[in-house]
């Protein structure tokens, strides 16, 4: 395998080359200006298309009529563009058309800070768009996991035929790090797969795609993406438990606020203190049984740590919690990044108060 | 081993080129590195900040609060970032433009980077002399493998910039050595 120090923006575009995307459209926003920049020389050179777009609700547009063709599709944009395509996303759910929409992320709310955050929670999980449906999302912590789940996503979108989210704060779209590409694959597309148009490609059969539905039709749709969901929750959950056996404290952390944490779990964990980790990798669907299943009789207390504020993950955390022990929240926000010292402190303050 | 460094002046400096110099040759080395650059919307005059780790073992978290190492390449920078460096840590200045020094717990490299990159002949090396400084002071990477990164980095270039690039590092590599205070 190929080994690159690359930036995290680029090796996301990268990835998303070799996992087979062929068309991107995106309209600029920091800080996921260099996955288009990179985007823009390196898609040609594949014998792909690369467009930017007059407005983000254009591009999402755009990467829908791409999907309904059979070729991978992907857009990015960061918190404020993804809000203005949620029109879009809402419609490739309703047309089940596979597409990776990739979100790195900034201060909030509203045009918020250009700097990194993790924001974005709440929507990438519940939000996306209008009408109730989901998404899967995955939340990658380093670079090497941002290119694993890339270069698969198209195979999750197109598997459930629908749009894959990749989010990621604008920190990890920003650092550079030593990334081991996979190889370019070889995908053997007829572009006649059953999302896609008819009449693409000499497809002879018919097949429209439309967003409007006859009511039981409709119906059936949504059943249809219920029962998915709950497939997800089965067999789709990815989760790190980092030292969990022992714990007393349990912290809760996605994407680089797990990092941070990870390094003070670390240091209390020399000074003799039992804390873990609990690492969401795929934020929906959200891993309840790693919290449902902890052993409460000796976990003292979680820990939910996020670079936002208010923490967005806690709902879903007490959730599984369902009261049986306190949950505490850590995070910086509006563009002020999370530290090894303040969030060791937080954690420390908790941990060795016995709060 | 790990350390944490961080680059600081102004946008148009070279300080995010210096940065991933760094970081590129600690990884030809065999170490793992992470570079983490901070800056606002200006393409030149903002404020420009990176963070290299350079560590033997895989690195956890890219932010520590506190670097060991901190390179100020104008006085802004300087005040900004001075209280961040651990106790016991060093500082490597560009004195041809800062000319304070506040703490007596660091370690304090002075050189001219800016006036020695003119006398070598082009100003833009400034960051490269720096590099060398960091290099002369610290020996947190051989010359050699800085100067093959720089060769890779430099390859499309005339020969003439990488000589003068070759020039700037040997002697930041010379001046840093001996400019502890």
């Amino acid at each position: 395998m190929e080994k690159r120090f690359m930036k995290g923006c680029e090796a996301i575009a990268e990835a998303a080359v070799r996992g087979g995307c062929r068309f991107f459209a995106g309209y600029p926003i920091t800080p996921q200006n260099e996955i288009p920049e990179y985007l823009s020389r390196r898609l040609p050179e594949v014998g792909g298309a690369f467009v930017q777009g007059e407005s983000e609700v254009a591009s999402i547009n755009m990467v829908y009529g791409a999907s309904a063709t059979g070729t991978r599709a992907l857009t990015s944009s960061s918190g404020p563009g993804i809000s203005l395509k949620a029109e879009g996303i809402s419609y490739l759910a309703s047309a089940q058309l596979p597409a990776v929409i990739v979100n790195i992320s900034r201060g909030g709310p509203g045009l918020g800070s250009i700097q990194p955050a993790q924001s974005d929670y709440l929507q990438a999980t519940k939000a996306l768009g209008h009408g109730g449906f989901r998404a899967m999302v995955f939340a990658p912590a380093s670079l090497q996991e941002a290119v694993d789940l890339t270069y698969n996503a198209w195979e999750y979108a197109e598997r459930d035929r629908g749009p894959v989210v990749i989010l990621m704060d604008g920190c990890l779209g920003a650092i550079m790090e030593e990334v081991e590409l996979p190889e370019m694959k070889e995908l053997s597309y007829t572009n006649t797969e059953d999302w896609c148009l008819a009449r693409v490609n000499g497809r002879e059969e018919s097949h429209m795609i439309t967003p409007i539905l006859p009511e039981l039709a409709l119906e059936m749709l949504n059943k249809f993406k219920g029962m998915t969901y709950k497939m997800w929750e089965m067999s789709d959950v990815k989760v790190e438990e980092y030292m969990l056996e022992d714990a007393e404290y349990v912290v809760v952390a996605y994407g680089i606020a797990a990092r941070v944490a990870k390094e003070a779990i670390n240091t209390l964990r020399e000074q003799g203190y039992k804390v873990g980790m609990i690492r969401p990798i795929t934020l929906y669907p959200f891993p309840k049984a790693s919290l449902d299943n902890l052993d409460y009789s000796k976990v003292k207390g979680i820990i939910d740590i996020e670079m936002t504020i208010p923490a967005q993950m806690r709902d879903d955390i007490e959730l599984q919690v369902k009261e049986r022990c306190p949950v505490h929240e850590y995070g910086r926000s509006g563009g002020v990044l999370l530290d090894d010292e303040g969030v060791y402190e937080a954690i420390g303050q908790i941990v060795k108060g016995g709060a | 081993m790990k350390q944490s460094f961080v680059f600081s002046g102004s946008g148009g400096q070279g300080i995010m080129s210096a940065g991933i110099t760094l970081a590129q040759t600690a990884i030809v080395m065999g170490k793992h590195s992470t570079f983490l650059p901070e800056y606002g919307p200006e393409q030149r005059g903002g404020s420009a900040k990176c963070t290299v780790i350079i560590s033997d073992a895989d690195i956890i978290s890219p932010l520590p609060k506190k670097c060991d190492i901190l390179v100020a390449m104008n006085e802004q920078a300087y005040s900004k970032f001075i209280n961040d460096v651990k106790e016991g840590g060093t500082v490597v200045v560009n004195s041809s433009r800062v000319n304070e020094t506040e703490r007596e717990d660091v370690k304090t490299v002075s050189v001219p980077v800016d006036d020695v990159a003119l006398e070598l002949g082009n100003v833009k090396v400034a960051n490269t002399v720096l590099i060398g400084a960091l290099i002369g002071a610290t020996g947190i990477v051989s010359k050699e493998a800085v100067i093959a990164s720089l060769e890779e980095k430099f390859k499309e270039k005339s020969p003439q910039i990488m000589q003068l690039n070759i020039a700037a590092i040997e002697k930041g590599i010379t001046l840093g050595k001996g400019a502890d205070k």
